[in-house]
């Protein structure tokens, strides 16, 4: 159903001496072109402004479907039969969304065009599709590859080192650009596929589903953030040993200066365990413990 | 200053978007922000280097302590958008302002913690702020419905856009007042407590603040991850003989 010049497998054949249509006869079905479906695709981005608890990202899936909407029914009654259609609940996660918003187009491309799809079927696929790929999203970007980007920054922090007291400190630049790159060097170019990947695969959401492999990177991801952990505990230790040593003070300064480091740890690790979410709290308590155990000498 | 704020504004309105709207580019990470906050506020000249070495510290910390492993709907809400760009702020300005009344800063160390402590407060001050954000979706939402049934486009384009010009106002605004207000009471307070700061006592707070982030790291990073201990013992491992063989080399 895109009309970019090229011939696509559903689009209707029409010969270039085709008699010419009646006044009386319905009027042909609109082609999707693929300027709509980037439309859509950019308006994606904005797919959360309007995030409520009832709808989820439906009335921002509805915004991102305008343009495709708008070209398949002119009819004003159709349209509003549509858009109220993907104003309903939905919830994905927002990189993947472009899977959703392909496959949704192509059925309503085909169903303005007069294929026997309803809106039930529409739906239907759309919460197949949806709930899946937040079940597969969720746990690979936010749980694991949003902190490993924040990591490998820090680590570069560690890694490059401090400039010259008299140079401006490039590492303000630089570790932002290194998070920046390590989330969107995956998450990007998964937005950029999406929604022709849903587009094609519309008719069998399993198949899309089955050829996405974020459970196996999710292991190897994971793996890689304890790793890194571990690198940067090492250079931690190593800068502690050349702080401390560097006044000559040896062994005890070195000991002196992992004892509050130990004491923040532990008291945080025993903090987060009774409730992993409260991570701002927990600093806060941290924080205010160490500042009351500091005015003790 | 003026001008400070005002970029800090608009940094913050973009960041609540990027964080709020669905853009999830990661600019709103806590790093990503004290870096830029960093960048965009000039104190005077003679700080202008130490600008740019305090918003690094400040943002690492916050990107460790506030890395959360939960999934987004298990969270508190708070505000982590704007918690590296108050905490930025607040630092470099603070140091700017408060040097002469506080001799004993640790090398920057204080304003790193002054950073710290403004980005936490501020990231549970922003949650209630975004609050506001969340009671209006709903309302537009069911408005939003209502146009969509009228088949109204135009309409429902502009209540939608609406929505994102809010988010960066609260945003921005929240960026404003939150630098503002925080860095008024470390002005108004921490020259009465300056007899108090020394620098071992900075430097312990330092430390076990530091321990505290890596206890929040392994939280997320370590622990629940199958074989998690022992991929941290060697990257530990592969670390101290890469700073061995550089010593080594280095001799």
């Amino acid at each position: 159903m895109i009309d970019d010049g090229q011939s696509t497998p559903d689009a209707p054949a029409r010969s270039p001496d085709a008699p010419a249509r009646s006044p009386d006869a319905p009027a042909p079905p609109r082609l999707l072109r693929a300027r709509d479906l980037g439309a859509a695709a950019s308006r994606l981005l904005h797919l959360q402004a309007l995030l409520t608890p009832e709808r989820m990202q439906g009335p921002g899936f509805a915004f991102a479907m305008i343009p495709v909407l708008r070209r398949l029914y002119p009819d004003r009654a159709r349209f509003a039969e549509a858009m109220t259609r993907h104003t309903a609940y939905v919830a994905t996660h927002p990189v993947f969304s472009g899977y959703v918003l392909g496959a949704a187009a192509r059925l309503e491309a085909k169903r303005a065009a007069g294929d026997p799809i309803d809106g039930v079927r529409i739906d239907a696929m759309k919460r197949a599709l949806a709930s899946p790929l937040a079940a597969i999203g969720d746990p690979f970007f936010w749980v694991v590859l949003r902190p490993l980007a924040g990591l490998i920054a820090v680590l570069g922090i560690a890694l490059f080192g401090a400039a010259d007291p008299y140079e401006p400190d490039l590492r303000v630049l630089l570790c932002p650009l290194l998070l920046l790159l390590t989330y969107n060097a995956v998450a990007l170019p998964t937005r950029w596929r999406g929604v022709g990947a849903g587009y094609a695969a519309a008719e069998s959401p399993s198949s899309l589903l089955h050829a996405l492999r974020f459970a196996e990177w999710r292991e190897i991801f994971e793996r890689g953030g304890a790793f890194l952990y571990g690198a940067l505990v090492a250079l931690l230790a190593a800068g502690l040993h050349a702080a401390t040593s560097a006044g000559g003070s040896g062994v005890g300064a070195f000991g002196a200066a992992l004892l509050p480091l130990a004491l923040g740890f532990t008291a945080a690790r025993l903090l987060l365990r009774r409730g992993a979410a409260a991570t701002v709290e927990t600093a806060l308590t941290v924080l205010t413990l160490a500042t009351l155990v500091s005015l003790a000498f | 200053m003026i001008a400070d704020f005002l970029r800090i504004a608009f940094l913050g309105g973009m960041l609540s978007v990027d964080r709020a709207a669905g853009w999830n580019l990661m600019l709103s990470q806590p790093l990503v922000a004290a870096c830029l906050a960093g960048a965009l506020v000039h104190p005077n000249p003679e700080w202008e280097l130490w600008a740019l070495r305090i918003p690094i510290a400040v943002g690492a910390l916050l990107q460790l302590l506030l890395t959360n492993p939960a999934l987004p709907a298990a969270q508190k809400p708070h505000d982590t958008a704007t918690a590296g760009v108050v905490g930025s702020t607040v630092a470099v300005l603070g140091m700017a302002h408060l040097h002469a009344s506080i001799p004993a800063s640790s090398a920057g160390l204080l304003w790193v913690l002054l950073g710290v402590l403004a980005g936490l407060i501020a990231a549970v001050l922003g949650g209630w702020v975004q609050g506001l954000n969340r009671a209006a979706a709903g309302a537009d939402s069911r408005r939003a419905v209502a146009l969509a049934a009228e088949g109204d486009a135009a309409g429902y384009e502009r209540l939608y856009l609406g929505s994102l010009v809010r988010i960066f106002m609260l945003g921005a605004l929240w960026s404003w007042c939150g630098a503002l207000v925080l860095l008024a009471v470390a002005m108004a307070i921490l020259p009465r407590l300056a007899d108090l700061i020394t620098v071992r006592r900075i430097g312990f707070t330092f430390a076990a603040l530091l321990g505290g982030a890596f206890a929040a790291a392994y939280e997320t990073h370590v622990r629940g991850v199958k074989g998690g201990v022992r991929w941290t013992a060697a990257g530990a491992a592969a670390a101290a003989a890469l700073l061995l063989t550089l010593a080594t080399e280095g001799a």
